[in-house]
């Protein structure tokens, strides 16, 4: 860790003033990933600026949909009755997150912004693309059985890390951004970038905005929804797969349907041709995994992660054929 | 004198001495040590595995905020290579030289004032080197595979066949039904929850070393002989250590380098590894690939059994997995036995002892091969195992000292239900999930060391029963508590231990599961002794109400002196005396008793395994262990060490493995969210049984050690759960999802 700045912001203005430009500084929420980082001497900013005072709090509803304060911890989110109820995608994405020390302290704005679990990227004595731009990806030809098979470069296959941006990317949710240039919605599906020749950006956060929010469209059907997160061990570890489904099902035949994938992305992966799909289809089995090949048409599977090409069809199938019940 | 309840089985089951220590933040652990004026050591690794260091840029670390000194092998400490005994986990002292012989080798120490200071400098210090291409990749080295000579104080290579039969492969040619499988399992890490620490203060010339260790009296050796002190000016103490596994015996660079830093700055130094840290600078499990071939009979008689192991070696040394010489050796009875130990050596971290080395992967091959061959007899696997169940000990004719394997199986089949199995593989099917149900035995030496406790009744009405042993967070103070009150015929509460201190009773420590079964024979010695001292006391000092009796009309009863119409307790008559205790010392050691029998641990796991059929992820639905350990001293402390080592095996089987780049010799996992361990979650209910039957040949307290035994053979029942739950038979480990996808 370097030594830096350290300021408390106790307005959103103040918040923005104090990150200027943005350059060298970061916001600080929870600290679970920024901490982390600057531990190992990944991130190295020279200002920090404590955000947790600003007033970025509440789970609401109103006619546009759900909106989540940034500052939000997910422990709180996971398990709110508004949540739970109309959204329990979003609930159970956030419980099958990190660990309940973890989301204790991490924010909502702050899971959105998290930075990838690429080994190579938290290690400053190896090449990464993200961390140094053009040293090098040493994880397309090393260890790489949890990295991304879709939406990959030569550059960087670091796979998304978060749940919760998987289901709010099935939901159509947008974010927030207020910087010094006034305020701004984005849906979250656009707001994430694809790695391609620019690993090192990943997101279309301007210098110094700040997410303040998260809103989530009105969809009544959501209430018929689901995260399913396959992994290795129970708890405490990011997706090898993962699906977020909402389902409109009536006379057990697939109404509508909002499909996204995580653990297999390098960014939260929205599949609306698995959707276009699977509307007027009963949801069989066999025809849920027809369905769900088109997830994979365009995957470039690595040396370790070959099998998520199969595991991921197979967490939609199981995913949507469970809702249906 | 009250007996020690020799050879009866034991109902005790107490609550952990230290358990309110340890909940409420009291026991204090190496780092815990907050030494006046400490300075803190951060240590640089290297970042190739294979290479000579040209030369290293500290300048910008020198200057850093707090940092008193930057140690390198250009500027080192100096540490002795000679002296005995000599206990470090590697072939070399660090900063010796400037040769990097794998990834993350301690090639510097930075101190400075602070923690947090010593780590931001440390990352300032770049070091330019002439690299080589390492070997770290286990399958390719096996072209090269070497023979370790003598594994075990037996041949590596061992024959033992009937007569008439020249070679193994004739006894295989000739067997009605053959099976081989080869199997194989990654090299892996301790991750003791207590990362390795060590606090070293130097005081007149005096080092005290506060270092969370198996074997206080192993470090203080090691330590007064790199630093080139008497080993009397040398006191190691480590009265809690937070889980070893086996890590913890040998010492590694960093107690070594703290104390010649805090000695050269003139003040005291800790030093703590990272989590990443642990990983390269201590030890780790060869990896390890074996092949089985089983020749039998029809009826399931073992007739050949062909065991071959190549195992992982560091060219710095270490300890390598045994894995036919612990496991096929012995087992089972069979007319041919052949093992076959190779080693290849790696550009890699030294391997050393993890929880039952050897048996750990020998029995996930010997067991996995055992219900292939079970499958292919159309035999149930519990029948096939009491068929081949040996009483003697193969080659050598020695009848076993008390051994119930047998009723392992019997005993744990009728807990677990196994009668309902349907043997047909994916027989049993519910909802997405594939059910299927496996077996396989454990084993696990019994080992005993000298040692000495000493046991000193305290004029405040306590007895102290101390000894230099150590507590892995296993159970020795409870133990010695236990025993103590049960030697001397008083409640435990009254039981004052103490263990961890190189200045108390000699005691190697704790190790090879053989801490129980060492240190608790020398309770019973050592509270007889005090006894004796006491009534001596009692007879001679002239201010005691017993004065003139004669000695042999005197004896101890559960706290008192009882004489003819008298009867005094020990405190009273220590204060009556006005001596604040008096004390003695017993000692054991094993006796002529080795040689005559076989000293053996064994046990039986069921298990019942969850597949699911869209995603394939394996989940533990129960487990069942019956365990033959011999008496079991402390039943509740007991149940923790079986179900923790169960939860061990459960990590083998499923989720644990290094990844090491073959190109690289990087260790990509070197941190507890990509190196994979059990958490609560993937913990099944565990049902443990004792069957308690004391092995007083082995010794009198009849009780053998159950440290590492609850850890064998769990992969290979938890892999035969799975082949019966789905039909397939995985052979690599850990059992992962991707490889049950269909």
């Amino acid at each position: 860790m370097r030594a830096f700045d350290f300021a408390v912001a106790e307005t959103l203005g103040q918040a923005l003033t104090r990150a200027g430009s943005g350059a060298g500084s970061a916001y600080l929420a929870g600290g679970t990933t920024l901490v982390d980082l600057m531990k190992l001497d990944v991130m190295t900013p020279r200002q920090v600026v404590d955000i947790n005072r600003l007033p970025l709090r509440g789970v609401t509803t109103d006619r546009s949909g759900l909106h989540i304060g940034a500052l939000e911890r997910m422990s709180d989110v996971a398990v709110h009755p508004l949540v739970t109820a109309r959204y329990p995608v979003i609930a159970q994405a956030l419980s099958r997150s990190a660990s309940p020390q973890l989301r204790n302290m991490a924010s909502i704005g702050g899971n959105l912004l998290q930075r990838v679990r690429c080994g190579y990227f938290r290690d400053t004595s190896t090449p990464c693309n993200k961390r140094e731009p053009g040293s090098g990806c040493p994880a397309i030809g090393g260890e790489n059985r949890g990295h991304a098979i879709l939406g990959t470069s030569d550059s960087c296959v670091a796979t998304h890390p978060s749940d919760l941006a998987v289901a709010l990317v099935a939901l159509d949710a947008s974010v927030r951004l207020v910087g010094r240039d006034g305020t701004r919605d984005v849906r979250l599906a656009d707001f994430y970038r694809l790695p391609g020749d620019t690993p090192q950006l990943e997101h279309d956060l301007r210098p110094g905005e700040l997410v303040t929010r998260v809103t989530v469209p009105e969809l009544a059907w959501a209430r018929r929804s689901a995260y399913l997160k396959i992994r290795d061990r129970q708890s405490y570890e990011f997706a090898l797969a993962s699906a977020a489904v909402a389902l409109d099902l009536r006379d057990g035949v697939i109404r509508d349907v909002r499909l996204a994938v995580g653990g297999v992305g390098t960014r939260p992966w929205r599949l609306p041709e698995v959707e276009e799909a699977l509307r007027g289809m009963s949801p069989r089995p066999d025809a849920v995994e027809a369905a769900a090949a088109r997830a994979v048409a365009d995957a470039r599977p690595l040396a370790h992660n070959r099998f998520k090409v199969t595991l991921v069809r197979r967490t939609i199938v199981r995913a949507l054929t469970n809702l249906a019940g | 004198m009250q007996s020690a309840a020799q050879g009866a089985a034991r109902t005790v089951s107490v609550n952990r001495v230290d358990g309110r220590l340890k909940v409420t933040g009291g026991a204090r652990y190496s780092a815990d040590h907050l030494a006046e004026r400490a300075a803190h050591g951060y240590l640089l690794l290297s970042t190739v595995a294979l290479g000579t260091i040209r030369s290293m840029d500290v300048a910008a670390a020198q200057r850093a905020p707090g940092v008193l000194a930057v140690f390198t092998p250009f500027h080192p400490l100096k540490l002795n290579g000679g002296g005995n005994p000599f206990s470090v986990g590697h072939s070399w002292l660090p900063l010796q030289d400037a040769e990097v012989r794998y990834h993350g080798q301690a090639i510097g120490l930075v101190v400075a004032e602070t923690f947090e200071q010593a780590r931001d400098a440390a990352a300032l210090v770049s070091a330019d080197y002439d690299v080589r291409p390492p070997a770290a990749s286990l399958p390719d080295g096996i072209p090269r595979a070497t023979d370790p000579g003598r594994v075990n104080g037996e041949p590596a290579v061992l024959n033992l066949l009937a007569d008439g039969v020249g070679t193994i492969d004739e006894a295989l040619a000739s067997s009605e039904v053959t099976v081989s499988g080869t199997y194989s399992q990654p090299m892996k890490h301790h991750s003791a929850m207590e990362p390795h620490a060590t606090v070293a203060v130097w005081q007149d010339d005096q080092l005290t070393l506060y270092n969370g260790t198996q074997s206080a009296s192993l470090t203080l050796g090691t330590i007064a002989a790199a630093l080139g002190v008497e080993p009397a000016r040398v006191r190691v103490i480590s009265p809690h250590v937070g889980g070893g596994f086996g890590n913890k015996i040998a010492t590694w660079a960093h107690p070594l380098l703290a104390a010649a830093a805090a000695r050269t700055l003139g003040r005291p130094v800790k030093v703590v590894l990272t989590r990443e840290q642990t990983f390269t600078v201590t030890g780790n499990r060869s990896a390890v690939r074996q092949t089985v071939t089983l020749g039998a009979r029809r009826d399931g008689t073992l007739v050949a059994v062909k065991h071959q192991a190549y195992s992982s070696q560091s060219t710095s040394g270490g300890i390598f997995e045994t894995s036919p010489h612990t496991t096929s050796r012995y087992l089972y009875r069979a007319e041919n036995i052949h093992l076959d130990q190779k080693i290849v050596t790696l550009d890699v971290p030294p391997p050393t002892w993890m929880r039952a080395p050897g048996q750990e992967s020998g029995s996930f091959a010997l067991e996995t091969a055992l219900d292939e061959l079970a499958v292919e007899l159309g035999m149930d696997p519990v029948a096939l195992r009491l068929r081949n169940d040996a009483t003697v000990y193969p080659g050598r004719n020695v009848p076993w000292s008390s051994k119930h394997l047998d009723e392992c199986y019997r005993v744990g089949a009728r807990r677990f239900g196994w009668d309902r199995r349907d043997p047909a593989p994916r027989s049993d099917v519910r909802g997405e999930w594939l059910v299927g149900t496996g077996t396989a035995s454990a084993v696990y030496p019994a080992e005993r060391f000298p040692a000495s406790v000493k046991v000193r009744f305290q004029a405040d009405g306590d007895v102290a029963v101390s000894s230099a042993t150590a507590d892995l967070g296993t159970g020795m103070w409870t133990v010695l508590a236990v025993l103590g009150s049960e030697a001397l015929g008083l409640p435990v509460d009254r039981i004052r231990t103490d263990l961890g201190d190189s200045t108390l009773a000699a005691n190697i420590g704790a190790f090879g599961s053989g801490a129980t079964a060492s240190t608790g024979p020398a309770v019973a010695v050592a509270a007889e002794a005090a006894s004796t001292e006491l009534i001596k006391l009692a007879v001679t000092h002239e201010r005691s109400p017993l004065h003139g009796v004669p000695a042999a009309d005197v004896r101890y009863d559960r706290g008192d002196l009882v004489a003819p119409g008298r009867r005094i307790g020990f405190a009273a008559l220590l204060q009556a005396v006005d001596v604040a205790g008096v004390e003695a010392t017993g000692s054991t050691a094993p006796g002529p008793e080795h040689g005559q029998h076989a000293f053996t641990s064994f046990g039986a796991h069921f298990c019942e395994v969850r597949v699911n059929r869209w995603t394939g992820e394996p989940r533990l639905a129960r487990i069942t262990t019956v365990i033959d350990g011999g008496a079991i001293v402390n039943a509740k402390t007991a149940r923790s060490q079986i179900i923790g080592g169960v939860i061990f095996g459960i990590g083998q089987a499923l989720l644990e493995g290094a990844q090491v780049e073959p190109a690289t010799g990087r260790i990509a996992n070197a941190n507890l969210a990509e190196y994979l361990l059990p958490v609560n979650a993937d913990v099944p209910p565990i049902d443990v049984h004792f069957l308690n039957h004391p092995d007083t040949l082995f010794n009198p307290l009849g009780a053998r050690g159950i440290g590492e035994v609850g850890t064998v053979g769990v992969a290979a029942a938890i892999g035969n759960a799975i082949h019966h739950a789905t039909g397939r038979r995985i052979r690599d480990l850990p059992i992962t999802l991707d490889k049950l996808l269909d």
